[in-house]
């Protein structure tokens, strides 16, 4: 297994693409949270700041972009790429051959690329929220906004777990389908237009309508409701989905992705 | 030292067979060339043997199959593609990630791009490479984990002549140390100079296995060619004899089914008078042809005077 690691790690850091990937979730999620920040700040500026207790939101917003409000949090969706790379990389090149070559056990090689790449995203996301926090601190400094709160540390850890899932997820598509185009295509196609079109529908056809509380199950849907903090949920599996609710769909998701990609990787051919 | 044993290797693709019941031994010591026409099943077997592929049998190196190896790069050294690495991963960077996972230190990197004439380019990226440079990036970390065994997919593809020679002594250098190499080529004159061993399969299936001169040695094309001016008179009585004549050209003929010697003395004996007298001996391409003949999976078909298929 060490050996697996030690392989995975060093494959990691020598692919540009990891690094350019990396660069921009950072860039991206930084570069948002300044501009809100710095709005923010110029619009104090100008008008009587709010009181303290009607921002109590803002340090969770700044932190995941806002997705802690209810927007999607795209630093996840960039991250999330590394994971397909990490096999689609294997299959468009060949490097699956040598890879098995070099390492003999399929169980190692195929846990280590998902322990790899979760704690290589693990740390550009954190790294990518405190310093979102950071700027904020930076440009509010003198107003009375409490960024770093425990609602702020509680926004981190969801949106991590999250950007994990889903770049778990989004890996096990593409040792499923051995084909990184086809699982960047699944990866933004079901949660973004499938998923969107099926609430739609249950939304135009009156039939359907009394019924559309049940696209809270569709998994991305639910998936969103790990970060999303802004509305609360009453029960585990009511309207909206709670943390563990939600936990446990786009979790299960995820392990059956994974579970369905190992016992390929076990029975394909290489 | 490696003895590969492979034991009834199979695998099947949409219920057609790929590889049929293929049994073979690589001893150590030796090259081993694997030979086989287009589709027979080579780069299958190479890679059943590597558990690459799941099918039928078992192949072991000194007992024990690739799968259960620790280190295998220290062990069985393996080139199936023709570029086998990312292409924008540095040539060294690709060779510390697989020594990284064999516990090979970074000074055997260096010491391999150096000895395959690739530190000119060690911190470029593959994508560049011609095919030439590909398969030495590929031979490279074939030999990174100094391994007793290597196997080869057509390690001579895309190679200019001097790189052939190259990893003709490469090689047969290796062999000499007691490690075993198992190889396969279309170059079949490469193969020639190259293998001591054959392992030769059509359709799947086993033609012939064992040491090149016995397999050449079957060949009908081995011959003796004579020359005389009694050519006619001579066929006659080498075929009272049941040897095979035939006629070469006007005053020659090639005769099989008799030695030298004895069509010497058979002259002789008939006040037949040779003005030549030669042993031809089939080449391997000739052999490898008359084997592998029907058992091509791919088959050409010359073209009419037309200039048609």
């Amino acid at each position: 297994m060490t050996a697996a690691l030690r392989y995975e790690w060093v494959r990691i850091r020598t692919i540009r693409s990891t690094i350019w990937l990396s660069v921009i979730a950072l860039v991206f999620g930084v570069g948002l949270s300044f501009l809100i920040a710095m709005g923010t700040y110029f619009s104090f500026r100008s008008s009587q700041p709010p009181r303290g207790s009607d921002l109590d939101g803002f340090g969770p917003g700044v932190a995941t972009q806002f997705a802690a409000l209810g927007a999607p949090y795209f630093v996840a969706y960039i991250l999330a790429m590394i994971g397909v790379f990490a096999w689609g990389h294997e299959y468009r090149h060949g490097m699956i051959r040598a890879t098995l070559t070099t390492l003999s056990s399929r169980t190692s090689a195929w846990v280590a690329k998902f322990l790899v790449v979760g704690a290589w995203v693990l740390v550009v996301a954190a790294v990518t929220m405190l310093g979102s926090v950071l700027v904020g601190v930076l440009w509010l400094h003198g107003y009375p906004v409490r960024l770093m709160t425990s609602a702020t540390g509680a926004a981190i850890v969801r949106t991590l777990v999250y950007t994990l899932l889903l770049t778990w997820v989004a890996a096990a598509f593409t040792a499923l389908t051995r084909n990184q185009t086809a699982a960047l295509v699944l990866l933004f196609l079901w949660p973004l237009a499938v998923e969107n079109v099926v609430t739609l529908v249950f939304t135009l056809v009156p039939a359907l309508r009394p019924h559309s509380d049940l696209t809270r199950f569709l998994p991305f849907n639910a998936g969103s409701r790990i970060v999303n903090q802004f509305d609360k949920a009453h029960s585990v599996f009511g309207q909206p989905l709670s943390l563990v609710g939600a936990l446990v769909i786009f979790g299960a998701l995820t392990s059956v992705g994974m579970a369905a990609s190992l016992t390929l990787f076990h029975r394909r051919d290489a | 030292m490696t003895v590969i044993e492979a034991r009834n290797l199979g695998k099947v693709y949409s219920g057609k067979a790929a590889v049929e019941d293929l049994s073979f031994e690589v001893q150590p010591g030796s090259v081993t060339g694997f030979l086989g026409p287009n589709g027979a099943g080579k780069s299958t077997t190479m890679r059943l043997m590597l558990g690459l592929d799941h099918g039928a049998g078992r192949t072991t190196f000194d007992g024990v199959p690739f799968t259960s190896l620790d280190r295998p790069m220290t062990h069985v050294g393996a080139l199936l593609e023709a570029k086998p690495f990312h292409p924008t991963r540095k040539a060294r960077n690709h060779l510390r990630m697989l020594a990284a996972a064999n516990g090979i230190a970074a000074s055997r990197v260096d010491e391999v791009l150096e000895q395959l004439g690739l530190t000119a380019v060690a911190r470029k990226k593959p994508r560049t490479f011609s095919l030439g440079m590909g398969q030495r990036l590929g031979l490279a970390a074939a030999l990174l984990g100094d391994p007793s065994t290597l196997i080869l997919d057509e390690p001579a593809n895309g190679l200019d002549p001097q790189g052939i020679q190259w990893i003709r002594e490469l090689l047969k250098g290796f062999a000499a140390t007691g490690r075993s190499v198992f190889v396969s080529s279309h170059l079949l004159s490469e193969m020639a100079l190259m293998a001591d061993q054959l392992v030769v399969i059509g359709r799947g299936r086993l033609i012939a296995s064992g040491p090149i001169e016995d397999f050449v040695r079957t060949s009908a094309r081995n011959a003796v060619i004579v020359r005389s001016p009694q050519a006619t008179e001579l066929a006659d009585v080498l075929r009272r004899e049941a040897a095979v004549v035939e006629a070469v050209q006007p005053g020659v003929v090639s005769v099989t089914g008799l030695d030298a010697a004895r069509i010497g003395d058979l002259a002789f004996e008939h006040r037949i008078r040779l003005h030549e007298l030669a042993n031809r001996v089939a080449t391997l391409e000739e052999a490898f042809l008359e084997a592998t003949q029907g058992a091509e999976e791919y088959q050409a078909h010359q073209l009419d005077e037309g200039g048609r298929a």
